[in-house]
Protein backbone atom coordinates (compact mmCIF):
# COMPACT_ATOMS: atom_id res chain seq x y z
CA UNK A 1 0.00 0.00 0.00
CA UNK A 2 1.96 2.87 -1.13
CA UNK A 3 0.87 6.42 -0.55
CA UNK A 4 1.00 7.86 -4.28
CA UNK A 5 2.18 11.60 -2.59
CA UNK A 6 5.05 10.48 -0.89
CA UNK A 7 8.34 10.32 -2.06
CA UNK A 8 10.19 7.14 -2.78
CA UNK A 9 13.95 6.99 -2.50
CA UNK A 10 14.04 6.92 -6.41
CA UNK A 11 12.65 10.75 -6.89
CA UNK A 12 15.36 11.65 -4.71
CA UNK A 13 17.73 11.57 -7.48
CA UNK A 14 19.62 14.50 -6.21
CA UNK A 15 21.35 12.38 -3.60
CA UNK A 16 19.08 13.15 -0.48
CA UNK A 17 19.43 10.57 2.14
CA UNK A 18 15.79 9.44 2.55
CA UNK A 19 14.15 8.05 6.25
CA UNK A 20 10.86 6.77 6.74
CA UNK A 21 9.14 6.41 10.24
CA UNK A 22 5.50 5.11 10.40
CA UNK A 23 4.15 4.72 13.90
CA UNK A 24 0.33 4.21 15.10
CA UNK A 25 -1.02 8.05 14.78
CA UNK A 26 -0.95 8.26 18.54
CA UNK A 27 0.40 11.40 20.85
CA UNK A 28 2.53 8.92 22.33
CA UNK A 29 4.38 8.05 19.81
CA UNK A 30 5.23 11.74 18.47
CA UNK A 31 8.08 12.14 20.82
CA UNK A 32 10.19 8.84 18.74
CA UNK A 33 9.65 10.84 15.63
CA UNK A 34 10.78 13.92 17.12
CA UNK A 35 13.89 11.70 18.58
CA UNK A 36 14.95 11.51 14.54
CA UNK A 37 14.34 14.67 13.41
CA UNK A 38 17.00 15.51 15.64
CA UNK A 39 19.36 12.89 15.27
CA UNK A 40 19.23 13.26 11.18
CA UNK A 41 19.51 16.97 11.66
CA UNK A 42 22.55 16.90 14.17
CA UNK A 43 24.12 14.59 11.74
CA UNK A 44 23.39 16.61 8.93
CA UNK A 45 25.37 19.40 10.49
CA UNK A 46 22.32 21.97 11.20
CA UNK A 47 23.54 24.63 13.69
CA UNK A 48 21.87 24.12 16.98
CA UNK A 49 19.20 26.42 17.09
CA UNK A 50 18.59 24.63 13.90
CA UNK A 51 18.34 21.76 15.30
CA UNK A 52 15.63 22.23 17.75
CA UNK A 53 13.53 24.46 15.22
CA UNK A 54 13.16 21.05 13.46
CA UNK A 55 12.64 18.91 16.31
CA UNK A 56 9.42 21.46 17.15
CA UNK A 57 8.15 21.44 13.73
CA UNK A 58 8.49 18.31 13.10
CA UNK A 59 6.48 17.86 16.78
CA UNK A 60 4.08 20.70 15.49
CA UNK A 61 3.35 18.64 12.39
CA UNK A 62 2.85 15.20 13.78
CA UNK A 63 0.55 17.01 16.49
CA UNK A 64 -1.41 18.49 14.20
CA UNK A 65 -1.90 15.56 12.09
CA UNK A 66 -2.94 13.07 15.11
CA UNK A 67 -5.36 15.34 15.86
CA UNK A 68 -7.52 14.76 12.85
CA UNK A 69 -6.12 10.95 12.26
CA UNK A 70 -8.60 8.07 12.05
CA UNK A 71 -8.29 5.69 14.95
CA UNK A 72 -6.61 3.19 12.50
CA UNK A 73 -4.32 5.84 10.59
CA UNK A 74 -0.99 5.59 10.31
CA UNK A 75 1.01 8.25 11.18
CA UNK A 76 3.68 8.70 8.34
CA UNK A 77 6.95 10.89 8.47
CA UNK A 78 9.22 10.79 5.19
CA UNK A 79 12.89 12.77 5.88
CA UNK A 80 14.79 14.06 2.75
CA UNK A 81 18.48 14.89 4.45
CA UNK A 82 19.99 16.80 1.86
CA UNK A 83 23.59 18.70 2.01
CA UNK A 84 21.71 22.26 4.01
CA UNK A 85 18.31 21.59 4.52
CA UNK A 86 15.77 18.57 5.57
CA UNK A 87 12.30 18.10 3.70
CA UNK A 88 10.00 16.54 5.66
CA UNK A 89 6.98 15.14 4.97
CA UNK A 90 4.70 13.87 7.20
CA UNK A 91 0.60 12.03 6.45
CA UNK A 92 -2.34 10.41 7.76
CA UNK A 93 -5.60 9.01 6.98
CA UNK A 94 -8.35 10.87 8.52
CA UNK A 95 -12.16 9.23 8.53
CA UNK A 96 -13.40 11.68 6.43
CA UNK A 97 -13.06 14.02 3.44
CA UNK A 98 -13.74 17.05 5.60
CA UNK A 99 -11.56 16.17 8.28
CA UNK A 100 -9.11 19.62 7.81
CA UNK A 101 -6.18 21.07 9.29
CA UNK A 102 -6.55 24.70 10.30
CA UNK A 103 -4.12 26.97 9.63
CA UNK A 104 -5.56 30.06 11.65
CA UNK A 105 -4.10 28.46 14.86
CA UNK A 106 -1.10 29.47 17.06
CA UNK A 107 0.47 26.36 16.67
CA UNK A 108 0.19 26.75 12.98
CA UNK A 109 1.78 30.16 13.18
CA UNK A 110 4.24 28.64 15.11
CA UNK A 111 5.14 26.32 12.61
CA UNK A 112 5.14 28.67 10.05
CA UNK A 113 7.85 31.11 12.17
CA UNK A 114 10.00 27.81 12.79
CA UNK A 115 10.27 26.40 9.30
CA UNK A 116 11.71 27.84 6.21
CA UNK A 117 8.27 26.66 4.36
CA UNK A 118 5.15 24.98 5.21
CA UNK A 119 2.53 24.02 3.73
CA UNK A 120 -0.71 21.42 3.73
CA UNK A 121 -2.28 19.18 1.48
CA UNK A 122 -5.23 17.94 1.60
CA UNK A 123 -6.80 14.81 -0.14
CA UNK A 124 -10.05 13.85 -0.64
CA UNK A 125 -9.59 10.27 -1.65
CA UNK A 126 -11.07 8.13 -4.40
CA UNK A 127 -12.78 4.75 -4.23
CA UNK A 128 -11.45 2.68 -1.77
CA UNK A 129 -8.50 5.18 -0.64
CA UNK A 130 -9.22 6.97 2.35
CA UNK A 131 -8.70 10.62 2.52
CA UNK A 132 -4.85 11.66 3.87
CA UNK A 133 -4.04 15.22 5.02
CA UNK A 134 -0.38 15.98 4.58
CA UNK A 135 1.99 18.78 5.85
CA UNK A 136 5.37 19.77 4.20
CA UNK A 137 8.24 21.45 5.56
CA UNK A 138 11.57 22.13 5.00
CA UNK A 139 14.06 23.57 6.84
CA UNK A 140 17.95 25.12 6.43
CA UNK A 141 20.95 24.21 8.45
CA UNK A 142 21.61 27.60 9.50
CA UNK A 143 21.81 31.21 8.51
CA UNK A 144 25.19 31.25 7.60
CA UNK A 145 25.25 31.70 3.36
CA UNK A 146 27.16 28.89 2.26
CA UNK B 1 9.50 16.44 44.73
CA UNK B 2 7.79 13.36 42.86
CA UNK B 3 9.57 10.42 40.99
CA UNK B 4 9.14 10.46 37.57
CA UNK B 5 7.28 6.92 36.86
CA UNK B 6 9.32 5.20 34.49
CA UNK B 7 7.38 2.62 31.81
CA UNK B 8 7.92 -0.82 33.56
CA UNK B 9 8.06 -4.14 31.04
CA UNK B 10 4.40 -3.65 30.78
CA UNK B 11 4.18 -0.50 29.08
CA UNK B 12 6.22 -1.49 25.61
CA UNK B 13 5.88 1.39 23.29
CA UNK B 14 4.81 4.12 25.37
CA UNK B 15 7.60 6.85 26.02
CA UNK B 16 8.79 8.30 28.80
CA UNK B 17 7.55 11.27 28.12
CA UNK B 18 4.17 10.78 28.80
CA UNK B 19 5.07 11.88 32.25
CA UNK B 20 5.41 15.50 33.63
CA UNK B 21 6.99 15.79 36.90
CA UNK B 22 5.67 19.02 37.98
CA UNK B 23 5.63 20.48 41.98
CA UNK B 24 4.51 23.39 43.88
CA UNK B 25 6.92 24.70 47.04
CA UNK B 26 7.18 28.45 48.52
CA UNK B 27 10.82 28.54 48.82
CA UNK B 28 10.43 31.85 50.88
CA UNK B 29 7.24 33.84 51.92
CA UNK B 30 5.47 35.07 49.39
CA UNK B 31 7.15 33.42 46.55
CA UNK B 32 5.64 30.38 44.69
CA UNK B 33 7.57 27.72 42.70
CA UNK B 34 6.77 25.55 40.18
CA UNK B 35 9.40 23.01 38.58
CA UNK B 36 8.65 21.25 36.17
CA UNK B 37 10.99 18.66 34.80
CA UNK B 38 10.79 16.70 31.61
CA UNK B 39 8.95 17.22 28.13
CA UNK B 40 5.96 19.09 27.37
CA UNK B 41 3.94 18.11 24.34
CA UNK B 42 0.60 17.17 23.17
CA UNK B 43 0.37 14.52 25.39
CA UNK B 44 1.60 16.25 28.73
CA UNK B 45 0.42 19.78 28.40
CA UNK B 46 -2.64 18.82 30.26
CA UNK B 47 -0.67 18.19 33.76
CA UNK B 48 1.18 21.30 32.90
CA UNK B 49 -1.58 23.55 32.18
CA UNK B 50 -3.36 21.80 35.82
CA UNK B 51 -0.18 22.65 37.42
CA UNK B 52 0.25 26.12 36.29
CA UNK B 53 -3.30 26.87 37.62
CA UNK B 54 -2.44 25.58 40.88
CA UNK B 55 0.79 27.99 40.37
CA UNK B 56 -1.55 30.60 39.91
CA UNK B 57 -3.92 30.01 42.57
CA UNK B 58 -1.55 30.58 44.89
CA UNK B 59 -1.62 34.54 46.60
CA UNK B 60 2.15 35.19 46.43
CA UNK B 61 3.75 37.89 44.54
CA UNK B 62 6.45 36.38 43.03
CA UNK B 63 5.57 33.31 40.78
CA UNK B 64 8.25 31.38 39.38
CA UNK B 65 8.51 28.32 36.96
CA UNK B 66 11.52 26.23 36.38
CA UNK B 67 12.02 25.12 33.45
CA UNK B 68 15.88 23.83 34.01
CA UNK B 69 14.61 20.23 33.35
CA UNK B 70 12.51 20.81 30.55
CA UNK B 71 14.14 18.85 27.33
CA UNK B 72 11.50 19.95 25.44
CA UNK B 73 8.73 22.81 25.05
CA UNK B 74 5.69 22.13 22.31
CA UNK B 75 3.99 24.91 21.35
CA UNK B 76 0.98 23.41 23.24
CA UNK B 77 3.27 24.44 26.19
CA UNK B 78 4.40 27.50 24.85
CA UNK B 79 0.65 28.73 24.98
CA UNK B 80 0.31 27.73 28.32
CA UNK B 81 2.90 30.18 29.66
CA UNK B 82 1.56 32.52 27.80
CA UNK B 83 -1.72 32.40 29.07
CA UNK B 84 -0.19 32.21 32.80
CA UNK B 85 1.70 35.55 32.17
CA UNK B 86 -1.42 36.90 31.22
CA UNK B 87 -3.16 35.77 34.21
CA UNK B 88 -0.10 37.13 36.38
CA UNK B 89 -0.21 40.55 34.88
CA UNK B 90 -3.83 40.79 35.59
CA UNK B 91 -2.74 41.02 38.90
CA UNK B 92 0.65 43.34 38.16
CA UNK B 93 3.08 40.22 38.64
CA UNK B 94 5.40 39.33 36.24
CA UNK B 95 5.77 35.55 35.79
CA UNK B 96 9.81 34.33 36.24
CA UNK B 97 10.64 31.66 34.13
CA UNK B 98 14.32 30.29 34.67
CA UNK B 99 15.25 29.03 31.61
CA UNK B 100 19.14 28.20 31.18
CA UNK B 101 18.63 25.63 28.72
CA UNK B 102 18.05 26.27 24.45
CA UNK B 103 15.49 23.84 24.47
CA UNK B 104 13.00 25.96 26.19
CA UNK B 105 14.53 29.57 25.60
CA UNK B 106 14.77 29.15 21.63
CA UNK B 107 11.06 28.37 21.28
CA UNK B 108 10.39 31.97 23.66
CA UNK B 109 13.21 33.28 21.21
CA UNK B 110 11.89 32.30 17.63
CA UNK B 111 8.38 33.33 18.80
CA UNK B 112 9.35 36.64 20.31
CA UNK B 113 6.98 36.38 23.17
CA UNK B 114 10.73 37.10 25.44
CA UNK B 115 8.86 40.00 27.04
CA UNK B 116 6.14 38.52 28.25
CA UNK B 117 8.46 37.34 30.97
CA UNK B 118 11.05 37.72 33.01
CA UNK B 119 13.42 35.13 32.16
CA UNK B 120 16.08 34.21 34.28
CA UNK B 121 19.25 31.87 33.51
CA UNK B 122 19.09 30.30 37.26
CA UNK B 123 16.59 29.54 40.10
CA UNK B 124 19.09 31.75 42.33
CA UNK B 125 18.51 34.81 40.54
CA UNK B 126 14.85 34.17 39.77
CA UNK B 127 14.02 33.82 43.48
CA UNK B 128 16.18 36.45 44.83
CA UNK B 129 15.65 39.93 44.69
CA UNK B 130 12.05 41.85 44.68
CA UNK B 131 10.02 42.62 41.65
Amino acid sequence: MSDLSSPTPADALDGASTVEVRTSASAALIPTIRAVASDLAARADFDLDAISDLRMAVDEACATLVDVASPTSWLHCTFLVRPERIEVHAQVQTKHADAVVSTDTFGWRVLQTLADEVAVHHDPGRGDTSPTVEIRLDKRSGDVLR
Amino acid sequence: MGESVQPGPGMAGVSASEFLDTAISEPSPGTALLTVRGEIDTLTAPTFTAAADELLATPADTLVIDLTDVRFLASSGLAVLISAAHRAEERAVRLRLVVPTRAVRRPIEITGTGPLFDLHPDLASATGGRD
